[in-house]
């Protein structure tokens, strides 16, 4: 085991590295509330992360592309295997599905109207439509999500695009969670509950159970959608290679992999830290997966969980997705986690400092994105905020451009992992791609080197049998 | 083995058969005024839908007889307007799914999820029904006068589901809103974490599932359970007993520290 630089290796009394003063607090508090603590955000324990891959870009052995004045396309369409009307948008990036309940209408229109700005697609999420975020939406997806909280055929047909959320890389295997606090009159109204309750939604969808069922239900929304539509399955990573495997059997237009990186509005803090794999880990998988099963051309592959920036997004692509969905980096485009003078008091109310929040399961976000507060609400003034997430959503495609045109692209699909090396021996291992300055790619170059001693001992035993070698 | 109207080729293929983005209306239906047949024998479930789709939308027809159904899959789904379809024989999985308004008659069997995420109108199946019957129905009747598998109206937002014969495990299991009349008997965890609505059993009950709790029979809901069954003409047993939430479940956090057992 390696000691981190600097640190004492000396077995101090009183300083535990297992039973920290962070996980004794942890231990109080459970034995306080007799249950499992709630939180929002996205990962909190370190997780080998986009920060240890770097990109090669042309120097003499390939050339650059002007920035500016030579074209690097940045269009992106799915869907196009069974759709009637495939998904075009401007830019590889869209925002996800987050519901209306987790988040406030403002935000939610504010998303809307942002991404199509920005020419790009947003989600319905969890607990229904909500006619403000369609009528800002150019491009819509529906999803259809195990609790069908607010489901209905008619708002299906005015979809762009049909998701089946199976899971989410935050907290694989669970279903939804929203707190009391945020299911208010109108929240429960749409989502056909008492007002009030903790709800915590199916993990499991109510109609089918595994593969075999999944592909008549997807039969069954094509019938009803008329096949117009892309059929996206949403999946949490964990098992990716067999997932994904067993998910393109199922027929669908587009796969979805959320790494375990990716946030949420509410989720128990065990769950969000400790299910599913990283998403640089799980996009060569999938790739591995779709390829063995010869649908890579095929089935467009959509990737998501904690993306930050453009070389986030650069770097998804590389791997090999299609386009990249972004929640939480959105939401801080909303303002989450800013400190506004005279407006929030993060302290003051939160009990931390604005930068440090994860309390969206509260209900009590201080800049109005994740509540359903009507003066809190009140903070988050739409049309500034969908500009903001514009220019957000236009510099991931900047920055994008900049590194393909860099790595002597014209299109940033074009991307691939041989534009990429790796920092640790862990990413390159995961990542697929070789350690920076070396021609290693964990577990690739070992197997290589197996594959040529086989040759040559078969070739061998070939020659001295041929040779009538006695006792070979 | 189902007929698929497109030739395989590369993507566009799917290794189940069940992607026919390329078929159209066989147009075999004969059309008599209002009133229209066709059969199915030889169609594919997608050439199905399309006549059905074309003789509801494009021919204004408002009753359809399907013959030889020959049990396929998400048969005469996504129909959202109001007419009568007459299914002659069974339906296999997700039957009468997604729609809204239609009075539907299946006079055999069908699969799993029949009517599932009904908005309204009557859906009702002569004989029995499989597992997850009405899942995340939202409005209207679904009616099967015989027995039906595990986890009926799992997930029911509203509606009615009506059982002439026995239910499986786990009816109603995280029921939201709506009714269930059972006349026969009903299985193991019955109503296991429903959040509201009301289950009316009139045989015996195997055992309630978690914060299921039973009720009083008002009058009010005796004279619902007698207006549904006279009908759709059903023997309903002499007495019912209600259950409804128990309602601990709602917000864990207010539980004693004694009753947060429940869920173990």
């Amino acid at each position: 085991m390696t000691t981190p630089n600097g640190e004492s290796s000396a077995h101090n009394l009183g300083q535990s590295r297992i039973f920290t003063p962070e996980v004794i607090d942890d231990i109080h508090t459970k034995s306080e509330l007799g249950r499992y603590r709630m939180r929002g955000f996205s990962m909190f324990k370190p997780i080998p992360h986009w920060d240890e891959l770097m990109f090669l870009p042309g120097t003499l052995t390939r050339f650059v592309i002007e920035g500016y004045r030579e074209k690097c396309d940045t269009r992106t369409v799915l869907g196009g295997r069974f759709a009637k009307r495939p998904l075009e948008l401007d830019i590889p990036v869209y925002i996800t599905g987050m519901s209306f309940g987790a988040l406030s209408l403002e935000a939610k229109m504010a998303l809307a109207k942002g991404a199509s700005m920005a020419g790009t697609a947003t989600c319905s999420g969890e607990g229904g439509m909500i006619p403000p975020e369609r009528d800002l939406s150019t491009k819509w997806y529906y999803q259809v999500i195990q609790s069908r909280y607010g489901f209905n055929p008619h708002h299906l047909m005015l979809a762009d695009g049909v998701e089946f959320f199976i899971g989410q890389g935050c907290k694989v295997g669970l279903g939804g969670h929203l707190m009391g606090q945020k299911v208010t009159e109108q929240v429960a109204e749409m989502r056909s509950l008492p007002p009030g309750i903790d709800q915590r939604s199916p993990a499991r969808h109510p109609d089918w159970l595994g593969p075999d069922d999944l592909s008549l239900k997807i039969q069954e929304v094509r019938e009803a959608t008329d096949y117009q539509v892309p059929i996206q399955l949403k999946l949490g990573a964990a098992r990716v290679y067999d997932d994904v495997r067993m998910a393109a059997k199922c027929g669908p237009d587009v796969i979805y992999l959320d790494g375990a990186e990716g946030g949420t509005g509410a989720g128990p803090h065990i769950a969000t830290e400790e299910t599913g794999v990283p998403l640089m880990s799980a996009i060569p998988e999938a790739r591995r997966a779709l390829e063995d099963v010869g649908l890579a051309d095929d089935i467009d592959l959509v990737v998501a969980g904690g993306i930050r920036n453009g070389a986030d997004v650069a770097k998804c692509l590389a791997l090999g997705a299609s386009a990249i969905a972004i929640g939480h980096s959105a939401l801080m485009a909303l303002n989450c986690n800013k400190e506004i003078p005279g407006v929030t008091d993060y302290e003051g109310t939160i009990g931390v400092e604005a930068g440090k929040c994860y309390h969206c399961h509260t209900g009590r976000c201080p800049v109005g994105v994740a509540t359903q507060d009507p003066e809190l609400r009140k903070r988050l003034e739409v049309d500034q905020a969908a500009e903001r997430v514009y220019n957000f959503l236009h510099t991931l495609t900047l920055e994008v451009q900049m590194l393909a045109r860099a790595c002597g692209k014209t299109d940033v699909h074009s991307l691939e992992p041989e534009d990429l090396c790796a920092l640790t021996t862990e990413a390159a291992a995961m990542a697929r791609v070789p350690l920076a300055g070396t021609s290693y790619v964990p577990g690739v170059s070992e197997d290589r080197t197996l594959a040529e001693m086989k040759e040559l001992l078969a070739k061998h035993v070939a020659d001295t049998g041929n040779q009538g070698g006695a006792n070979v | 083995m189902e007929q698929v109207s497109a030739a395989p080729q590369g993507g566009r293929y799917d290794i189940r058969g069940l992607a026919e983005p390329d078929a159209t209306a066989p147009k075999n239906a004969v059309v008599s005024g209002s009133t229209a047949e066709f059969d199915a024998a030889e169609l594919s479930t997608r050439q199905v839908n399309l006549e059905l789709r074309r003789l509801v939308y494009g021919e204004g027809v408002t009753e359809v007889t399907v013959h030889n159904p020959g049990a396929k899959h998400s048969l005469s789904v996504g129909l959202l307007a109001r007419c009568r379809v007459r299914i002659d024989g069974s339906l296999g999985y997700f039957g009468c799914g997604l729609i809204d308004g239609p009075e539907i008659h299946v006079t055999g069997r069908v699969g799993w999820s029949v009517a599932e995420n009904m908005m309204s109108g009557v859906v009702v199946v002569d004989k029995n029904a499989g597992s997850l019957t009405g899942a995340a129905l939202r409005g209207g009747d679904l009616v099967i006068r015989g027995h039906v598998g595990a986890r009926t109206g799992i997930d029911q937002k509203g509606g009615t589901i009506v059982v002439g014969g026995n239910a499986g495990t786990l009816t109603g299991f995280m029921m939201q809103r709506g009714r269930q009349i059972i006349c026969g008997d009903a299985g193991n965890g019955m109503g296991d974490s429903m959040y509201d609505g009301a289950i009316y059993v009139g045989g015996k009950v195997a055992s309630l599932g978690v914060d299921c709790v039973e009720a009083e029979l008002t009058e009010t809901d005796r004279e619902f359970i007698d207006r549904k069954c006279a009908i759709y003409r059903l023997d309903q047993p002499a007495t019912f007993r209600k259950f409804v939430c128990g309602k601990k479940l709602w917000n864990y956090d207010n539980l004693e520290p004694n009753e947060r057992k429940l869920v173990l």
